[in-house]
């Protein structure tokens, strides 16, 4: 896959606030994530960590604060700039990879590579299976092939190797990698160890 | 066209997962059967009734596939990514809702017709019913599918649809039955109510998207 570089998006939080349902989570987080840069939060289960994920997708409004990519608040950007990965993978039990790699693709409005993402992940053997008949990791996999697909500079990942194995996780981190060489940049949410080559940990505390 | 794909997208679901539209169709059908065991078997009667049944039941069977019409977006993740996917949620609101109505519910005013002559209307009556059902069925599945959003990922949600729908389509009744009984005893107000059907289902096709994604922006955060 050659695709080409991105243009730099920094992300940039100031003074954040977040509460879910009325419960203060996050106050006061300043960051700065640059382009090729990845940020991997940590945290104690509730500390907030998915809700920090979808403030920055711009679906969450800040308690108080700002999150902006560029100059730009993350609520208009956000659609645009970001491809997010949530603890559920977006798939349907009667569609395969291909078919829903191929959908995304054409959804994002960019012919991206559908086998290279496939190959990427590790799917060609599983390719044309409804994921229905997948297993939790390979559902993983092809999830993180949607994100390939998006070809978003931002990539945002909720437990992106809960299920996986040491291959994909490997998978992953070369992706990642190879994200970040085109100037993207990856905030991922985790409880484990993701070999990241040079990922920045933020750890978030009450 | 990128609202093309989530079309063509949802019509292949629809017919993969749900059967397409063997679901709504045979619910239309038994519920057209049982009617009249339930009725009465005085031509008469069947007569009079008939097109208020049809209509009745037409809106059940749109409703029966209802749930399911946001309700997996909510819990698979996919309202979500569809959220920033870049296309406004209304239009993705607008491609999903006529994908899965045309994929599921287009056999429903050709059951509307047999069950028309089967009720013993005259076969003109049974036609113009069956246009009525055409023209209605398009704003019964939004009038459905706001319903529907506003109640997606709710426990019980299927209940809460039918409360929140039922009000809201009664015009849509009203004029299709309408159209079918004047047509029934030859009076020209048939034709008038086949056009406020159209003019009802074109205005609520015409909203429906705007509040639908206001109901899934809700949802979202």
């Amino acid at each position: 896959m050659t695709l080409p570089d991105f243009d730099p998006l920094p992300l940039t939080v100031s003074d954040l606030s977040l509460e879910r349902g009325g419960i203060p989570l996050i106050s006061g987080l300043s960051l700065r994530v640059e382009a090729g840069e990845a940020l991997v939060l940590l945290g104690r289960n509730g500390v907030g960590k998915t809700t920090f994920l979808r403030a920055l997708s711009g679906v969450l409004r800040p308690a108080s604060g700002d999150i902006r990519y560029g100059d730009v608040p993350a609520i208009e950007a956000a659609p645009a700039v970001c491809a997010f990965l949530g603890h559920d993978n977006a798939l349907k039990p009667d569609e395969s990879p291909r078919q829903s790699l191929a959908f995304w693709s054409k959804l994002s409005g960019m012919t991206a590579n559908v086998p290279g993402a496939m190959a990427a992940m590790g799917l060609k053997a599983l390719a044309d299976r409804p994921s229905r008949r997948l297993s939790q990791g390979q559902k993983r996999r092809a999830a993180l092939a949607r994100i390939l697909v998006q070809n978003r500079p931002v990539w945002l990942l909720d437990e992106p190797a809960a299920p996986l194995d040491a291959d994909g996780r490997e998978k992953l981190s070369l992706a990642v990698t190879a994200h970040l060489g085109r100037g993207g940049l990856v905030v991922a949410a985790t409880h484990q160890a993701l070999d990241w080559p040079d990922a920045r940990i933020q750890e978030l505390t009450r | 066209m990128r609202a093309g794909a989530i079309f063509l997208r949802e019509a292949r679901l629809a017919f993969a997962g749900g059967g397409g539209p063997a679901a709504p169709a045979a619910f239309f059908i038994a519920s057209l059967t049982l009617a009249p065991l339930a009725i009465g078997q005085s031509q008469a009667t069947l007569q009079a009734a008939g097109p208020g049944v049809i209509c009745f039941a037409a809106l059940l069977a749109v409703l029966q596939g209802a749930e399911r019409l946001f309700g997996e977006d909510v819990a698979d993740g996919t309202l979500e990514t569809y959220g920033l996917s870049g296309l406004p949620l209304s239009v993705v609101a607008l491609a999903k809702v006529l994908g899965t109505a045309l994929a599921t519910l287009w056999p429903l005013p050709l059951v509307g017709l047999g069950g028309g002559i089967a009720f013993g209307l005259p076969a003109e009556a049974a036609g113009m019913l069956a246009l009525a059902l055409a023209a209605a069925i398009p704003g019964l599945a939004f009038l459905v599918a706001i319903a529907a959003a506003l109640s997606a990922g709710a426990r019980r949600g299927g209940l809460v649809i039918a409360l929140i729908a039922a009000p809201l389509a009664i015009p849509l009744m009203v004029f299709t039955a309408s159209a079918g009984r004047a047509a029934g005893i030859g009076d020209a107000a048939a034709s008038a109510n086949l056009l406020l059907t159209c003019a009802v289902s074109l205005f609520v096709t015409a909203l429906a998207p705007f509040a639908i994604s206001a109901a899934l922006k809700a949802r979202l955060e």
